[in-house]
């Protein structure tokens, strides 16, 4: 064992320059494994800690009505069932509402609680989180803590289509309705708001039921047959729901993106770890060959040799790898602020000892086997052909550039024969750069779809979007879209509305309903086969569809409330506002479940129409028969800023360590061909080639496998970067995704890192100018 | 006596070692001319290679100057005596240095094409040289691990003179090689002597010095004494004495 350490000790003496390479390697990987284990292992288990902490629900349902009806019906229903195993209800004021947040609006059912009351709750009870022990106001959910919105500020709330002010006196933490991303968000108003809304009567009379049921993964087929039973028995209340399911995943998207993320560059920059180890032993081993002889003549086992290997590479990558998971300590915190504007779950950094112990055990083993499966060829060492030959590191099979014959510039025809002679350092470079050439493919699909313009994002997470929704009463109808058809400022109007129906064989579907699906705008919604056009088709949700097993040809039968009725599925959508699961009628479709007693129109208004002043415009001209005016462009904006900043960090974050994989890879590259080729620079300095032609060689022998990778690289990933995002998201409803993948920005991105490749290793290559020719006197 | 090719004036070089410094040349005043097959003899550590790689622009000295021609190479930068290197220089080392990589033919037109852009005629000129080493063409196709060390050796003397350098260094050329085979090293570079070609030569080996005509001792970094022995004439038994004679009063 001490011959083995001393041998080990001894290899990473003579190689400090490229033992500090890896280490920074195994550094990086080290903290990206341990911040996704983090994420993965004990993030979203955080949603949970809070949820206990709070006795917090499953199934959280709002419906306006008279509590004197509508509570001994819940009360009954809940009681009769077995799966429910707690419960509260209690009073609320519930209104769709929106308010400025980050940049835009944000825009959700506002529940209004009286504080008191929320605090005291048995099942589903908030906590507050800062409080200025002011009389009068309004408390907030964590998430809208920002810089806008703080304690002592007023804050203005639209509620339906009437504006009040108040003062914010707090904030909470409200693990199912504490973000517009939950369907339902609470606001907590001190006993005098509370008294003072309700008077107004900009909000409804509601019932807020908070339901703990045995089973939390039943949670969402729990909430469907619950608003089933609540919709057949008043089928004119306001219901509106959420469950733990969708709740939890609406609310860890952030999550889902970082942490996917940082797997696949945990993954990419391990892959390039182990490569690298792996040409860097078979190296040391080439050029090692008489002293492994030597040491083999003197008494030494393979296993001993292999053994000094194991050690130190073992050695390093467990000791870097516990300093990765330290730094991941450090960076975690800064993810976790970008993360919380999504989440608006607290989250406490705290020590993993888990996670930690998994990095340190894949990185050690990961390594380990590599080492050992490039070292094992120790073995057929004989000692007494290596003190005799060492090693041929040629290949003698074929003169791939006879420079008698060749028309290329001599310095890069000598750099083709480098290349062609480094099979082990084509491989690295090809390896590195394929993976490079994804990050900056994704890169350039993250820039061009959400950074630059974010609405082919937004196109195919949020679906339809126009420049204003206004929803009127029922009776209204005809002669409101008259005028608005006639009106100068409006350039198309068309009935979108969302209502919910159940799938008599699964969940609660959102649909969206149109007078024709010719109108909308994002014509990408129907991802397969046709929106439908009769009142007996429907197109459904693709993730569902897979889920369910249904075929576009299928019937399926939907309810609302008691009524029932078949469609046949047109076409697949692919929305991620519920998560994927959605369909699409025609409006005489719909009707054929349920009436509509308000109807949502989405209108696209002319360039310089101002939106504030149109909706004024419509509520002054039907007082009392506007339900809500939504400003859709601003609250889109409100809520994607927030993933335009996480992405926007994510992408320079990736694009930065790209920067220092490939440096650092090239160092190993550079650092271990000057030292194999120190006798071939000399000899050519003495024959008379300058230092920086010898740099210009070496930097060129890296590019012929660096275009051809990075070329072949941009070429797969941009035809497999759709699919692999529709993978990343398909946990958001998403199985296909169609972004537009910027080709010139890839091809620029790509040559760019070409450049900064050979830049590089130019610097890197400087070396070369202390390598003296008169060295040859000495060198043998 | 040719005109003068090279010359030194009080040329020293000096190296540090363990914090103190060691001269190893010292004032060396020098003419080298062309024609001439000049041998530099002496015991180990006289500073032979050090004076040969000082002269060729392979090293830089210490003090004094090196004037090739009207040009003065001492004061020249390191790219500078690069360029000087491979226009007028030809190179011969011990242990021969062809580039493993590389084929035969390739390692002297990997010379040759840094001053000849001319590829045809270069490797018309390379041909010539082989023939003349003879060394065959399907030889000048392998590469150096699969030929013997004299073939290697004469191929290193084709790579030295590619570019028909105006002298051609040689360092110990036959020191790595058996007697035979050193034996036919030296009678290429006679022969190459004998049609005009300039060499400067550093050996410990009378059988080697034999083939110069003009014979430079030095010791403990100083020319000691030189001897003229005259054009090389096969089985001139009088050379031999007469170089022992040298030989013996500097000491050897």
């Amino acid at each position: 064992m001490i011959r083995t350490y001393l041998l080990a000790r001894s290899n990473l003496r003579r190689a400090k320059g490229q033992t500090i390479s890896i280490a920074v390697l195994i550094l990086l990987a080290a903290a990206m494994l341990n911040i996704w284990l983090m994420l993965s292992m004990d993030y979203k288990q955080n949603f949970d800690r809070c949820h206990d902490r709070l006795h917090a629900e499953h199934v959280t349902l709002v419906m306006s009505g008279d509590p004197g009806e509508v509570r001994p019906f819940l009360r009954r229903a809940l009681e009769e069932d077995t799966l429910v195993t707690d419960y509260y209800m209690g009073d609320s004021l519930c209104m769709v509402g929106s308010f400025a947040y980050n940049g835009g609006e944000a825009n959700t059912e506002l529940v209004f609680l009286e504080k008191e009351e929320a605090l005291s709750r048995s099942v589903g009870r908030v906590e507050i989180v800062e409080d200025s022990n002011t009389g009068s106001g309004v408390y907030l959910p964590m998430l809208y803590k920002t810089g806008d919105i703080d304690i002592g500020k007023t804050i203005e709330l639209k509620i339906g289509s009437n504006t009040m002010e108040f003062t914010v006196c707090g904030f909470f933490n409200s693990v199912m309705a504490g973000s517009h991303n939950c369907v339902l968000c609470e606001f907590l108003l001190t006993q005098d708001q509370y008294r003072e809304l309700e008077d107004k009567g900009y909000a409804l009379e509601s019932t807020l039921l908070s339901v703990r049921i045995a089973d939390r993964s039943a949670s969402e087929d729990y909430e469907a047959v619950l608003k089933r039973k609540v919709s057949a028995q008043f089928p004119d209340a306001r219901v509106s729901s959420n469950s733990y399911v969708l709740v939890t995943t609406s609310r860890y998207i952030s999550q889902m993106i970082c942490s996917g993320i940082v797997s696949a560059m945990a993954f990419f920059i391990l892959l390039i770890v182990l490569v690298v180890i792996a040409s860097n032993i078979v190296n040391y081993i080439q050029e090692n060959m008489k002293n492994l002889g030597a040491l083999k003549a003197v008494g030494y086992t393979s296993r001993q040799l292999i053994g000094s290997l194991l050690l130190q590479f073992t050695g390093i990558s467990l000791l870097v790898a516990a300093l990765g998971a330290g730094l991941s300590y450090l960076l975690f915190p800064f993810l976790n602020d970008m993360m919380i504007s999504q989440t608006g779950i607290p989250y406490e950094v705290r020590f993993l000892l888990l996670p930690c112990l998994l990095t340190l055990f894949a990185l050690g083993a990961a390594v380990s086997l590599v080492v050992w499966i490039s070292s094992r060829r120790i073995k057929r060492i004989d000692p007494i052909l290596a003190l005799r030959q060492g090693i041929r590191t040629h290949n003698f099979q074929k003169n791939h550039v006879p420079l008698e014959k060749t028309g290329a510039p001599l310095q890069l025809a000598l750099a083709l024969k480098n290349t062609l002679s480094g099979v082990r350092q084509n491989v690295t470079v090809c390896v590195t750069m394929l993976v490079l050439s994804l990050v900056v493919v994704f890169s350039g699909l993250m820039i061009e779809n959400m950074i630059v313009d974010i609405n082919p994002f937004l196109y195919m997470v949020v679906g339809e979007m126009a420049d204003s929704c206004v929803n009127v009463n029922a009776g209204i109808e005809e002669e409101f879209l008259r005028e608005m058809e006639a009106d100068a400022d409006v350039e198309k109007i068309y009935l979108y509305h969302l209502m919910n129906v159940s799938h008599s064989d699964g969940a609660e579907l959102m649909a969206s309903l149109c007078d024709d699906f010719t109108k909308v705008n994002n014509q990408g919604v129907c991802i397969e086969g046709r929106f439908p056009i009769y009142d007996n088709e429907t197109a459904i949700a693709v993730k569902y569809a897979r889920e369910k097993g249904l075929k576009i040809g299928d019937e399926i039968t939907l309810t609302v409330g008691e009524r029932e009725a078949d469609y046949l599925i047109t076409g697949y959508t692919q929305l991620t506002n519920n998560l994927g699961k959605d369909c699409l009628f025609t409006r005489e479709g719909y009707e054929k479940l349920g009436d509509l007693q308000n109807l949502s129109f989405y209108i696209n208004l002319g360039d310089s129409v101002d939106l504030e002043s149109f909706h004024e415009r419509v509520k002054e001209r039907y007082p009392g028969d506007i339900n809500t005016t939504i400003d859709i462009r601003s609250i889109i904006s409100g809520t994607a800023s927030v993933y335009v900043t996480l992405l926007t960090i994510i992408v320079c974050a990736i694009l930065l360590l790209s920067v220092v994989v490939i440096a650092f890879v090239l160092y190993l590259l550079v650092r271990t061909m000057l030292n194999r080729k120190k006798r071939d620079y000399g000899v050519l300095k003495a024959l008379g080639y300058t230092t920086g032609q010898l740099i210009l060689q070496t930097a060129l022998s890296f590019m012929p496998a660096m275009i051809l990778s990075t070329a072949v690289g941009l070429m797969l990933s941009g035809l497999l970067i759709n699919p692999l995002m529709a993978l990343f998201l398909s946990g958001i409803g998403i199985v296909k995704c169609t972004f537009m993948v910027p080709m010139g920005f890839i091809a620029a991105a790509g040559a760019g890192l070409v450049a900064l490749a050979f830049g590089i290793a130019c610097l890197l290559s400087l070396r070369i100018k202390k390598i003296a020719p008169c060295a040859l006197l000495t060198a043998e | 006596m040719g005109k003068t090719l090279l010359k030194t004036e009080s040329l020293s070089k000096s190296f540090s070692s363990g914090g103190a410094m060691q001269h190893v040349l010292k004032n060396i005043d020098l003419e080298l001319y062309e024609g001439d097959f000049t041998v530099i003899m002496g015991a180990s550590g006289a500073g032979k290679s050090t004076l040969l790689y000082a002269l060729s622009g392979m090293d830089t000295p210490t003090l004094g100057t090196i004037t090739f021609g009207d040009r003065v190479i001492s004061d020249l930068n390191a790219d500078e005596l690069a360029v000087f290197r491979r226009r007028h220089c030809g190179f011969v080392f011990q242990q021969i240095y062809l580039i493993d990589g590389m084929s035969v033919m390739d390692n002297v037109l990997a010379a040759g094409l840094l001053v000849n852009k001319d590829r045809r005629a270069l490797v018309k000129r390379a041909g010539e040289l082989f023939d003349a080493v003879d060394i065959p063409p399907e030889t000048q196709r392998k590469f150096p691990a699969q030929i013997s060390g004299g073939e290697a050796q004469r191929a290193g003397i084709v790579r030295g003179l590619i570019n028909a350098p105006e002298i051609l260094f040689a360092d110990e050329p036959t020191g790595a090689l058996n007697s035979r085979t050193g034996l036919h090293v030296l009678d290429t570079l006679t022969e190459f002597n004998r049609q005009g070609q300039s060499v400067v030569m550093v050996t410990h080996d009378m059988r080697s010095a034999r083939r110069g005509n003009r014979i430079l001792y030095l010791k403990d970094g100083v020319i000691l004494g030189e001897c003229d022995l005259g054009n090389y004439v096969h089985g001139d038994a009088g050379r031999h004495e007469k170089l022992s004679a040298f030989l013996t009063e500097m000491g050897w």
